[in-house]
């Protein structure tokens, strides 16, 4: 996920890494099949903001948002 | 609250009811058990913790309701310890019903956890909270339709105008069990079926299914044989239980959100908007700057007024004692120790009640988020949290309402090593002794010194954060944060957590500063007479050799560090009493003495009145600092050299921080951790002064 562009939609389609970590992101609402959006990045690059569905907002690093796989399509 | 509540059509069951609240973080949660409450709601924590504890108690029906509100948690299965101990409260509670507090603009995730909840056997009440802003988003909602699909009461609510409250409150008499909802794929079925019936619990299902996902629960002997071996029949058909658990949650909340409510316009407006200028590459840091400025002005305008009355209330009281014509030891003893003691109590209130009354606001609006997303690449490379970054600049202002701020942090280890931290930024106190020494010292560079050693406190506390987080756990959640919709937090609401946060402190602290007050009254005033003579002055004479490398030679100023220990204003006070004498305690009359109260009562409210046009003028760092005796500068500049004099602030800016401060460390974090902070502090702080004075001294 870091790798996207802002303005660019994706979709979850998987989630590798930590087990913790991963049921973290997925209780906040970062399941596989959710529609993503990467709004900005803070202005050190780091971390990213991320729109999940239509209004979520979620502050993510990258070393966290590495672990979700995104892709663009349908 | 009788006020808000229909009257139950079936007769009351039983009189007391238990009820427990539950829900996402940023639901509403707290303003739903500030508006129910009425008048009786206690804030705490939950022992052994330090997670801000909600209780409240109502009456509806002729039924005592007790509601008690859990931390926000996303799912059960828990990733931080807030959220495992809200399962724990869940699991091991037998409530009379749970409220479940969703947000309806974010259905889908939410009833991810009322799904949870469905599992777990207890009696629930849907609270369709924030039905306002869902409605700006366009969505309609339909609780009949969702209450017809789970199976349990539905309200409506928008708990920041008390829409809906009475509803909740009379349904939540009459909660239903919910019937299943979730149906999982065949084989995971199977397994929680066989599992479920060696289950002895309400919850085995959830225990089952929790379980079969590699969840951290504790499952009784007997079952363990059934577990393993459908864990292994799983693995070998190749399936991730967690993953097909969650994802079929999942789809049925899809399903119940899309039969709740009509689809979103999408977007949030006016967050939208605001972030584009809160966030903004270039524009973000002037507001973000600008919103600290804003909290410190806050609070230093609106406290100042009411810190003066409270020292005008010591010295009317001081006088009246004085005029009871009492031998001197019982008169000063009065003065000095019991009011003495009340009055420093006194002035931290006025400055706690208010930095809590910003700290909430910007929590609740949403600002808080924005701020620790900005300020989160520079908190990771110390192994701090963004949102650590809030109660390290409280710090500068006061170090106490900053350690309750860390309870806006998850997680124990991150909160410690913000709280660790916390001590090194130079607060408001220790400002004022500073101000003195450079301005006696350094003329011309006062400002550059004071600012060095600003900057020399800040990286010795994120140094000290950073050598931390190599001692203790990371936290594996500090990355990932929401970012609620901006609100507009309910002033009632705010007004009433900082006073019962405030009290909350002052009733835990109170005791610990009036006796420290005290103690210090006993070494400066035993044995009566000549201050050197004292044991105050027999203290700091034996104290002398350990500050003698640090080129500080005089015993007065060694002895100034111990009231200091209780409260850094009070340096400067004693260290005029040490060199120029004590002055004799005026005396008041009755009359003269309200007079007096009087009119510090109307300067207070005229201070706060004109506070308000004040916010908006040109911004003013620091308070001034108080007055200092003429003649104290004279008898300072003779006892000790530029360079000690520089090495004494280098002590006094790192060394223990006031006993307030210590005791709200030790409430929050145990008394060990505090101990522990307290001989760091002391060691660094007499290392810093030692090379600061040796190097000093040769330049």
């Amino acid at each position: 996920m870091p790798r996207l562009n802002p303005e660019d939609r994706a979709r979850v389609v998987r989630l590798a890494g930590p087990g913790r970590l991963v049921r973290r992101l997925l209780a906040m609402g970062l399941r596989p099949g959710a529609e993503v959006m990467v709004l900005r990045r803070a202005p050190l690059g780091d971390p990213l903001e991320v729109q999940v569905g239509a209004s979520l907002l979620l502050s993510i690093r990258q070393e966290e948002a590495c672990h979700v796989l995104v892709g663009t399509g349908p | 609250m009788t006020r808000a509540c229909h009257r139950p059509a079936a007769p009351p069951a039983r009189s007391e009811v238990q009820a427990l609240i539950v829900g996402n973080p940023n639901t509403g949660k707290s303003t739903l058990i500030n508006a129910l409450s009425g008048a009786d709601l206690q804030v705490g924590n939950w022992s052994g913790t330090t997670v801000e504890r909600m209780e409240a108690h109502f009456s509806c029906g002729g039924r005592r309701v007790t509601l008690v509100d859990l931390p926000g948690t996303y799912s059960l299965s828990a990733t931080t310890p807030e959220e495992a101990l809200a399962r724990r409260e869940l699991l091991e509670q037998r409530p009379d019903v749970v409220l479940d507090v969703v947000d309806a603009g974010n259905l889908e995730r939410n009833l991810y956890l009322t799904l949870e909840l469905t599992e777990l056997g207890h009696p629930l009440v849907v609270v369709l909270n924030l039905v306002d802003e869902a409605a700006e988003k366009g969505i309609t909602l339909d609780a009949a339709a969702l209450e017809r699909e789970l199976g349990v009461p539905v309200v409506a609510t928008v708990a920041s105008r008390g829409q809906g409250l009475a509803e909740v409150a009379a349904r939540a008499l009459h909660p239903a069990l919910p019937g299943p909802q979730v149906s999982y794929p065949p084989l995971i079925e199977e397994a929680v079926g066989e599992l479920a019936r060696s289950l002895e619990v309400p919850h085995r299902r959830w225990l089952a299914l929790a379980a079969l996902a590699e969840e951290e629960v504790e499952v009784p002997e007997a079952a363990r044989p059934v577990l393993e071996k459908w864990r292994h029949r799983l693995r070998e058909a190749g399936v991730d239980a967690f993953l097909e658990i969650a994802e079929a949650r999942y789809r049925r909340a899809r399903d119940l959100a899309r039969a709740a409510a009509g689809e979103a316009r999408g977007g949030h407006g006016l967050t939208e908007r605001l972030d584009s200028l809160v966030l903004h590459p270039v524009l973000g840091v002037p507001v973000f700057l600008a919103g600290f400025f804003v909290v410190f002005r806050f609070t230093y305008l609106f406290s100042d007024p009411w810190v003066e009355f409270a020292g005008a209330v010591q010295e009317v009281l001081a006088g009246w004692i004085g005029a009871l014509g009492l031998p001197r030891l019982v008169r000063s003893f009065l003065a000095e120790g019991l009011v003495g003691g009340l009055g420093t109590v006194l002035a931290f209130t006025p400055v706690l009640f208010f930095l809590y009354l910003a700290l909430s606001f910007l929590e609740s609006s949403g600002f808080l988020a924005r701020m620790a997303f900005l300020a989160d690449r520079v908190m990771k490379s110390v192994g701090l949290p963004g949102r650590g970054f809030l109660p390290l600049l409280l710090g500068f202002g006061c170090n106490v309402p900053a350690l309750y701020a860390t309870r806006t942090l998850e997680g124990f280890h991150d909160r410690l090593r913000v709280a660790m931290a916390i001590p090194f930024m130079a607060c408001s106190a220790r400002m004022t002794v500073f101000a003195l020494f450079a301005a006696v010292f350094f003329p011309r560079q006062a400002d550059l010194v004071v600012f060095g050693l600003y900057l020399g406190g800040l990286s010795l506390g994120l140094l000290t954060a950073m050598l931390l987080s190599h001692l203790t756990p990371p936290s594996v959640t500090s990355g990932v944060m929401e970012l609620p919709p901006y609100r507009m937090p309910t002033a009632a609401v705010l007004l009433r957590l900082a006073r019962l946060r405030t009290m909350d402190f002052v009733r835990g602290a109170g005791g610990v500063i009036l006796a420290a007050v005290l103690v210090v009254w006993l070494l400066l005033n035993v044995p009566p007479g000549d201050l050197s003579q004292s044991l105050y002055g027999r203290l700091a004479g034996a104290l002398g050799f350990l500050f003698r490398p640090l080129g500080i030679e005089d015993w007065r100023l060694v002895g100034a560090l111990v009231p200091g220990f209780v409260a850094k204003e009070v340096v400067v006070g004693t260290l005029g009493v040490s060199y120029l004498g004590s002055q004799a305690g005026t005396a008041l009359g009755l009359n003269e003495g309200l007079q007096a109260l009087g009119q510090a009562l109307v300067a207070a409210l005229q201070g706060t009145l004109n506070a308000f046009p004040a916010m908006v003028g040109l911004p003013q760092l620091v308070s001034a600092p108080p007055e200092v005796p003429g003649g104290l500068p004279g008898a300072l500049s003779a006892s000790v050299s530029p360079a000690g004099a520089l090495a004494y602030m280098t002590f006094v800016l790192l060394y223990t921080p006031c006993v307030a401060t210590m005791a709200a460390q030790a409430r929050e974090f145990g008394r060990r951790w505090a101990a522990a902070s307290a001989a760091w502090q002391l060691t660094l702080a007499w290392l810093a002064g030692l090379l600061v004075y040796q190097v000093g001294s040769r330049l």
